[in-house]
């Protein structure tokens, strides 16, 4: 019965402890937003983002090996091919605005079409952080 | 960090005005404080291509391997404003003066001005916008050893011109381009490829009259994609006393779902005043090319990803129905060759061991409604990548 309940008790201390464990009390984190990349688009192409929020980016390719780039945004990620992981960002809507990304890896003849923007739509009057 | 935006809700409409401000932008002070917040450019990106090469059999006769293309592509951005790209491309190997062999083509090279979401400018070597295939040829993007036969000989791909024009995003998921180029020349029409003779490539070409393609495209809905894309222009300009004008109109659709993908297109061409360019011809050539006044194909296509645990478990299964006539309509005084009323039973399958090589293979049951010319069974072999 003793080694029971402390086989129970060393169970129980490892899950809240472990890494993945999330404690009660914290933040949630930003919002997630799944990107698609494929030959010759993203999807979504438009996304939209509160002024002040953060949004985390997890970024798919469907085929081969992309880029995502936010023009002037310092951002330039290396999307792995289809079924070998993704990528992630995080983007802070500080400005209202539209943010241009694209694709930054030569991927075929419509390369420069893959482009999609970010939009920050202004925080409504009295809410601005 | 977070970048200046590109574009605001306030931008310039009437496209003067964006053009004027594209040239603004195009200059060195200008560009100094565009890229201010952009480290690294100019840059040149790295070497990229694609190859394929088949095994192709038809029945009664011995098979052939050709390596068909090695295609390489250059990029080079000057500013993150404005860009080049570059498409080489080598066909069947071998390239020989005055003779019968491999084509050495250059397929694009052009610059793009990107201006805004809506609204960019493109000028240089450009691919017609024009079906699915033309401007989407990396061989793992398609299924089948050769393309399709609609994107041959219906829509003559790879299809490319020198000209200039505009492309964009307008929102909400449709997508456009828009382009001036250099006519087809009629004098190269044929009754089994239609139009394809008539490309110029961009080498010297004739532009006593212009051409105008275009496309837009639908991705409002996932995994969905809707395109239609037109070509029209004035092509007897080898022979000015003829009024040969060229009409092509295409629609397209491609969905995607889970393990299943589905393709769809339709194509016809129009040519005016067949019946003189085919007596103009003959005079000449000594026979009438029995260029006929209308061309017609479409095909459908399904594929069903029966492997489905990424590279290397990855293989495609699919089945195609094409059906082409180049002689579809014909003008008056004029039969049409029925051994060119074609159809197409194509089925096969699409391995990659990554998601960049395709190893192919594929069974072809080609058949005419002429009487005289029997059907034809054709296997193929193949070998794609992209790096």
């Amino acid at each position: 019965m003793f080694i029971r309940t402390l086989l129970v008790s060393s169970v129980v201390v490892l899950l809240v402890t472990s890494p993945g464990a999330v404690p009660a009390s914290q933040a949630p984190g930003p919002r997630v937003i799944e990107v698609t990349a494929e030959r010759f688009e993203f999807w979504p192409s438009e996304i939209a983002v509160a002024e002040g929020e953060e949004v985390e980016l997890r970024i798919h390719s469907e085929d081969t090996v992309h880029g995502f780039r936010i023009v002037g945004g310092g951002t330039n990620l290396v999307i792995p091919k289809r079924g070998q992981g993704y990528a992630v960002t995080r983007f802070t809507g500080t400005q209202p605005g539209r943010y241009t990304f694209e694709c930054s890896r030569m991927c075929g003849a419509g390369h420069n079409f893959m482009r999609g923007e970010l939009v920050v739509r202004p925080a409504p009057a009295g809410h601005a952080r | 960090m977070t970048p200046a935006p590109y574009e605001t809700q306030s931008a310039p409409r009437w496209t003067v005005v964006v053009m004027l401000l594209a040239l603004l932008w195009s200059t060195p002070v200008a560009a100094q404080q565009t890229d201010a917040a952009n480290d690294g450019y100019p840059s040149t990106g790295p070497l990229s291509g694609y190859m394929d090469f088949h095994f192709n059999k038809a029945d009664g006769e011995n098979g052939v391997l050709d390596f068909h293309r090695f295609v390489l592509l250059l990029s080079h951005a000057f500013s993150p404003r404005l860009r080049f790209v570059g498409e080489l491309e080598l066909e069947h190997a071998f390239v020989e003066g005055l003779e019968e062999s491999g084509e050495l083509e250059l397929e694009q090279a052009y610059v793009d001005f990107l201006l805004s979401r809506r609204l960019n400018l493109r000028a240089g070597m450009v691919l017609m916008p024009v079906g699915i295939i033309n401007e989407r040829h990396e061989p793992p993007v398609y299924n089948g050893v050769e393309r399709p036969f609609v994107d041959t000989v219906i829509v003559p791909s790879t299809w490319f011109e020198v000209g200039a024009g505009v492309h964009g995003d307008l929102g909400r998921g449709w997508r456009y381009r828009a382009y001036v180029v250099a006519p087809l020349n009629a004098l190269e029409f044929a009754a089994d490829e239609g139009i394809r003779g008539g490309r110029q490539k961009g080498s010297e070409a004739d532009v006593r009259n212009v051409a105008y393609t275009g496309r837009v495209e639908y991705l409002g809905i996932r995994r969905l994609t809707l395109g239609a894309s037109v070509w029209t222009g004035e092509s007897s300009f080898a022979a000015p006393r003829l009024d040969t004008s060229v009409t092509l109109g295409e629609f397209d659709a491609r969905f995607r779902r889970e393990r299943l993908e589905l393709r769809w297109q339709f194509a016809q061409v129009r040519i005016g005043d067949a019946a003189r360019l085919n007596d103009s011809l003959g005079r000449t050539i000594g026979v009438s090319p029995n260029v006929a006044s209308s061309l017609r194909g479409f095909y459908g296509e399904a594929g069903y990803r029966i492997w489905n645990a990424g590279a290397p478990r990855d293989l495609v299964a699919f089945v195609r129905y094409e059906n082409f006539d180049t002689q579809f309509r014909m003008p008056a005084g004029f039969e049409p060759l029925k051994e060119f009323d074609r159809d197409a039973w194509v089925t096969g399958l699409t391995y990659y061991p990554d998601p960049d090589i395709a190893v192919k293979a594929d069974y072809i049951f080609l058949r005419n409604q002429s009487g005289l010319f029997p059907s034809r069974h054709l296997v193929n072999l193949g070998l794609g990548w992209w790096f």
